[in-house]
């Protein structure tokens, strides 16, 4: 199916991830999905945030041979001493520049999947799911978005006997929730920043219904042992990686919340998707951010452990000194 | 230093052997060479016969030769062997016989010397191989028939691998496969049979060399006894003076004596220039140790020891762990555990498998896992025995023989004792009928793609055609040319038979394996025609034709399409598809020949070094990889070419039954940071190779290796840093700094999952 042929019921999937260890229980098939809401200043998959189908270049891949340029019709793509530039508001969508690129330095970023053919492709690994307990995760962007897809298509997976999980920032409608509730084993859930101002700032949204949400999510899940919530929050440097930050959402956890949660996972900042940035013509204000330390991240988990015990654990990248 | 990352204690006298043996291999002085990279790309040189004799008349310079590492038990003292100008063959003529052979073996092991070093309780080792001395190499007819094969993209050399079964002689003793030789020589006498007469008085000249080989050892031990003051030392030269004598005239009767016996066995056998494996080091010694734990003149610690100082020994031994037993029941045991643990202790170069199954203890393979990821030098070797035996099974040997099968090095495996196995080095480059199939089609005006595929079956079948009448003149001469008697005492029926293992009905299964090159490349490059050529329409076979002589040059847009294509190891079934169509039909022509042993050609998906010097000899492929890069490693994906990570290229390769192949290994190369943030590392090597071997995958070389120190260690080889970096180069180990430049360049460039 060519990324145009939009059709109903289908999902607009950017990326899959095969054999990760970072999204999830065990080894898993990650399906990211595009659009989401919330735009914030790290974001790590900066192509998913627009939820339609776009053109992406790469500056490394092209060998200047024109052939797209010479390719579309309506003038859309077009050379200069900067290299190749997509006049988006010229172009239809047909996609052509991209399909003839000899290189493959043109692509499309987002292809529309029914159910049945993106099930059929994050299932290809199941045979590695057993071993390592592991399944299939939904992530984005923001996976909530498309959540009529998103049900079928856990319904589907839970239907070949495989372990589900759902990347959530949380910001969605509640009977969206409700709707894939049913078929989430795992709730990936993020919590950013507690601070309702600081929230706004970073990802342009409040927090109010993020953290409705889950606590609506929590009592939904009470003592149901199948479901489990993991909380997730990014180390991000001068952001979310401060030590007030860090003590508001675990003070948040504490008591009563933490009941309903399995884990709280602290990911520490990577800048390996600053090419991302640079291929949508981006600038990006983490692209020399370096990882952090072992030890700076140790401080961080040492905080939330105060509030949540050993269900505070830390994941990502650190450097050693 | 030995860095021990093992709980298990080294002794000062262990790690001072250690600090020997390392010393050795890191010196060079444990190299094996090759003639040329047409050798490793046809597996015949069309030199010497065999590996590059490193000294001698045949010997060729180090700008000639290409160094493979060291891989090698034999120890170069950097003179050739001084007895060279008086073998019999020599001084009293050459002769294609038997006879002339054992003669010159004789003559050799007479006149090399019975070492016995401060420290070792195992000991003899061995500086020079008889193709140092003796002339190796086949009549004209053969020649001629291998320079003609070349041109078709196939050649062979028969030298190895083979599995005797250690437990024959480790029952009888020297004393006692002689008392069988004579037997069956008067048995032949009886019949009137010369030939067999020949062969068996021949076998006689060898064993006795050997008895008195090991006998001046024990006398080389007396002497050092004698002339030592310090007694510990003085007590292990005696120790070591009473185990010869004893393995000289009888059998072994300790656990030490047997461990003793297998390396001499190793050296005599080892001698001959091949690189035989030995079989299932668990199954060889279990009663031997049993029997001294009962005598309580054994403890666990002295076994693993003994163990360590064998590997120590014998630089890199092709031994085996687990498996089954006759009855299917899991077969580790005891030894298993030791035999791991020793190298644990010792860690480093090595060439141990262990064959794991669905009813293996778990916690042994776990261990196993363990060891591999913690030492990262690709040891143990992961194998599916079921695979393994029911892949012996599928070509026709008989249950009792296939049950005990053995890894047996590199990415080989072998009926213990019941198989001459001619299967490490048969090559056939798959490019080569594809790129006579592409001129064709351009002749022939080919429209089709089916067509196109027709004529490439064609090819393919005249290449295997001629590599199956190469063989057979081979054979025809190959138990005259070299035989390989030492192995044949430790076969079954052999001695009984009076034939050699090498000779036509000598052995009990004598099937030849075909390593196949270039299968990802054959399989990129006709998805890619069949897409660009016959169904987009975008370019002629002409065009192609024309492309790939001149190298992609002024080609650029033609070459980025051909390159854009799908590619085999993502798990996407179109392309996928055609691996299999390639892989059956390779296999199926393969089977359809005939050697004069009465056994079929198997196909092996591996080929384990030709790659990296394959580029310019095979020239440009339809892939768009230009004559200058290396091509794929076996029947993993081209470099760089698995965009969709670990477990696709694994499913990607699992598309085919290796039941019905002769091995093909899934190779792995994972950057240390890979384990980053994983609670344990050994699980994640355990729960993937389980996976994978469930669902019928044969075998895993896993490295764990560090990129950037690698780069560092290509450009500053001489840095004591670098010295002690163990890579797994295919099946085998090797320390990366004493590989040849090209192996260096081409091993940083292979894919490394550094995150997932």
């Amino acid at each position: 199916m060519k990324p145009s042929d939009y059709k109903k019921d289908c999902g607009l999937v950017f990326d899959f991830h095969r054999g990760t260890t970072h999204d999830g229980p065990g080894m898993r098939t990650t399906v990211f999905l595009k659009g989401c809401p919330l735009h914030c200043a790290w974001c790590h998959n900066p192509e998913s945030i627009d939820p339609h189908p776009a053109l992406q270049w790469t500056e490394r891949e092209c060998i200047g041979c024109r052939t797209c340029v010479n390719t579309c019709q309506f003038g859309a793509v077009q050379a200069d001493e900067e290299g190749i530039q997509i006049r988006r508001d010229w172009c239809q969508e047909c996609y052509q520049c991209a399909e003839k690129c000899p290189p493959g330095a043109l692509k499309v970023v987002g292809t529309y999947w029914d159910v049945d053919s993106l099930a059929a492709e994050a299932l290809k690994d199941s045979m590695f799911f057993e071993d390592f307990e592991g399944g299939v995760t939904v992530s984005g962007g923001e996976p909530i978005l498309q959540y009529r897809f998103v049900t079928e298509f856990l319904k589907k997976i839970k239907e070949a006997g495989q372990n589900t999980a759902l990347d959530t920032c949380g910001l969605g409608l509640r009977e969206a929730y409700e709707s894939v509730y049913p078929y989430v084993d795992t709730f990936l859930y993020d919590i950013k920043l507690m601070d309702k101002n600081e929230h706004i700032r970073y990802t342009g949204m409040s927090n109010q219904l993020i953290l409705n949400n889950l606590i609506w999510l929590i009592q939904k899940a009470g003592g149901d042992p199948d479901k489990k919530i993991w909380i997730r929050t990014p180390l991000i440097p001068g952001a979310t990686a401060t030590e007030e930050n860090i003590e508001k959402i675990g003070k948040f956890l504490k008591g009563e919340v933490l009941k309903g949660i399995e884990r709280w996972e602290l990911c520490a900042f990577n800048n390996v998707c600053k090419d991302k940035y640079r291929k949508m013509h981006l600038e990006w204000d983490y692209r020399d951010t370096p990882l952090m330390t072992e030890d700076n991240a140790n401080r961080f988990l040492q905080i939330a452990r105060k509030y949540v015990g050993e269900k505070a654990v830390l994941s990502g990248l650190t450097a050693k000194d | 230093m030995l860095e021990n990352k093992s709980a298990f204690q080294v002794s000062e006298r262990v790690e001072r052997l250690w600090k020997r043996s390392t010393d050795l291999s890191k010196s060079g002085k444990r190299n094996v060479y090759v003639d040329n990279p047409e050798f490793l790309v046809y597996h015949w040189s069309g030199h010497s016969a065999g590996f590059s004799p490193a000294t001698g008349e045949m010997a060729l310079s180090d700008d000639e030769r290409i160094n493979l590492g060291d891989h090698n038990c034999r120890v170069d003292t950097g003179v050739p062997f001084p007895y060279a100008d008086e073998m019999p063959s020599k001084v009293d003529g050459f002769e294609y016989s038997v006879t002339n052979w054992a003669r010159d073996y004789a003559f050799f092991l007479d006149h090399s010397p019975a070492e016995v070093y401060p420290d070792e309780r195992i000991v003899s080792e061995f500086h020079w191989q008889l193709d140092e001395a003796r002339k190796f190499v086949y009549p004209e007819e053969v020649t001629e028939l291998g320079f003609e094969l070349r041109q078709l993209g196939a050649g062979g050399t028969s030298l190895a691998h083979t599995c005797p079964d250690l437990s024959i002689g480790l029952k009888k003793g020297w004393a006692g496969l002689l008392k069988d030789v004579k037997a069956s020589l008067e048995k032949w006498k009886t019949y009137g049979n010369e030939t067999r007469v020949e062969y068996l008085n021949a076998q006689v000249m060898v064993v006795e060399a050997i008895m008195r080989f090991i006998g001046r050892h024990a006398d080389q031990a007396e002497k050092l006894a004698a002339e030592e003051s310090e007694p510990q030392q003085k007590k292990l030269y005696l120790e070591v003076a009473a185990n010869m004598r004893q393995i000289a005239s009888g059998k072994p009767k300790t656990f030490e004596q047997a461990v003793q016996w297998i390396q001499v066995y190793e050296v005599v056998e080892r001698i001959n220039g091949h690189g035989n494996g030995y079989g299932r080091l668990d199954q060889l010694l279990i009663d031997f140790y049993r029997k001294d734990l009962e005598k309580g003149i054994i403890t666990r610690e002295e076994a693993r020891e003994l163990l360590a100082e064998l590997y120590l020994k014998y630089g890199g031994n092709y031994f085996s762990f687990g498996g089954r037993d006759i009855k299917g029941k899991d077969a580790t045991n005891e030894i298993s555990w030791l035999g791991l643990e020793a190298y644990d202790m010792v860690g480093g170069y090595n060439h141990l498998g262990v064959m794991w199954h669905p009813d293996m203890d778990e916690s042994y393979y776990h261990y196993a896992c363990d060891v591999v990821t913690r030492h990262g030098c690709g040891v143990p070797t992961l194998v599916n025995y079921d695979v393994l035996r029911d892949s012996e099974l599928y070509s026709g040997y008989r249950y009792e023989d296939a049950w005990n099968v053995s890894y047996s090095g590199c990415q080989w495996y072998c009926s213990v004792g019941s198989e001459y196995s001619d299967h490490d080095l048969n090559s056939f480059v798959l490019t080569a009928p594809m790129q006579r199939a592409m001129k064709r089609a351009e002749e022939e005006a080919c429209g089709e793609f089916e067509t196109f595929f027709s004529i490439y079956e064609e090819e393919v079948e005249r290449t295997a055609e001629a590599l199956a009448e190469f063989k057979n003149r081979v054979y025809k001469w190959q138990a005259r040319v070299w035989p390989e008697m030492v192995t044949t005492l430790c076969m079954k029926d052999t001695i009984d038979k009076g034939l050699d293992i090498t000779d036509i009905g000598g052995a009990r299964n004598a099937y030849t394996s075909v390593n196949v090159l270039a299968v990802p490349n054959v399989v990129d490059s006709i998805y890619a025609i069949k897409k660009v050529i016959f169904e987009d329409k975008l370019y002629t076979m002409a065009q192609l034709n024309e492309a790939i002589a001149n190298n992609w040059k002024g080609q650029e847009i033609f070459r980025q399409i051909m390159l854009k294509q799908e590619k085999f190891g993502n798990d996407e079934d179109h392309v996928d598809e055609i691996y299999q169509r390639v892989a059956t039909n390779i296999r199926e022509t393969l089977e359809r020949q005939h050697n004069i042993k009465g056994f079929h050609f198997r196909a092996s998906l591996f080929q384990y070094m030709g790659h990296t010097y394959a580029g310019p000899i095979i020239g440009a492929t339809p892939d768009g990889r230009l004559a200058e890069e290396p091509i794929a490693h076996g029947c993993n994906p081209m470099h760089g070419r698995n965009h969709n990570g670990i477990t696709a290229t694994a499913k990607s390769l699992l598309k085919v039954p290796f039941r019905k192949y002769q091995g093909g290994s899934l190779q792995i190369e994972l950057q240390p940071k890979f384990f980053d943030g994983k609670e344990q590392k050994g699980s994640y090597i355990e729960k993937f190779s389980r996976a994978y071997m469930k669902n019928g995958g044969v075998q895993i070389n896993f490295n764990v290796i560090d990129l950037d120190q690698l780069k560092k260690a290509i450009d500053d080889p001489t840095n004591p840093e670098y010295s002690d970096i163990v890579v797994k180069v295919t099946g085998y180990s090797a320390h990366f700094v004493v590989m040849d430049r090209e192996f260096q360049k081409e091993f940083v460039t292979r894919i490394n999952y550094e995150a997932i």
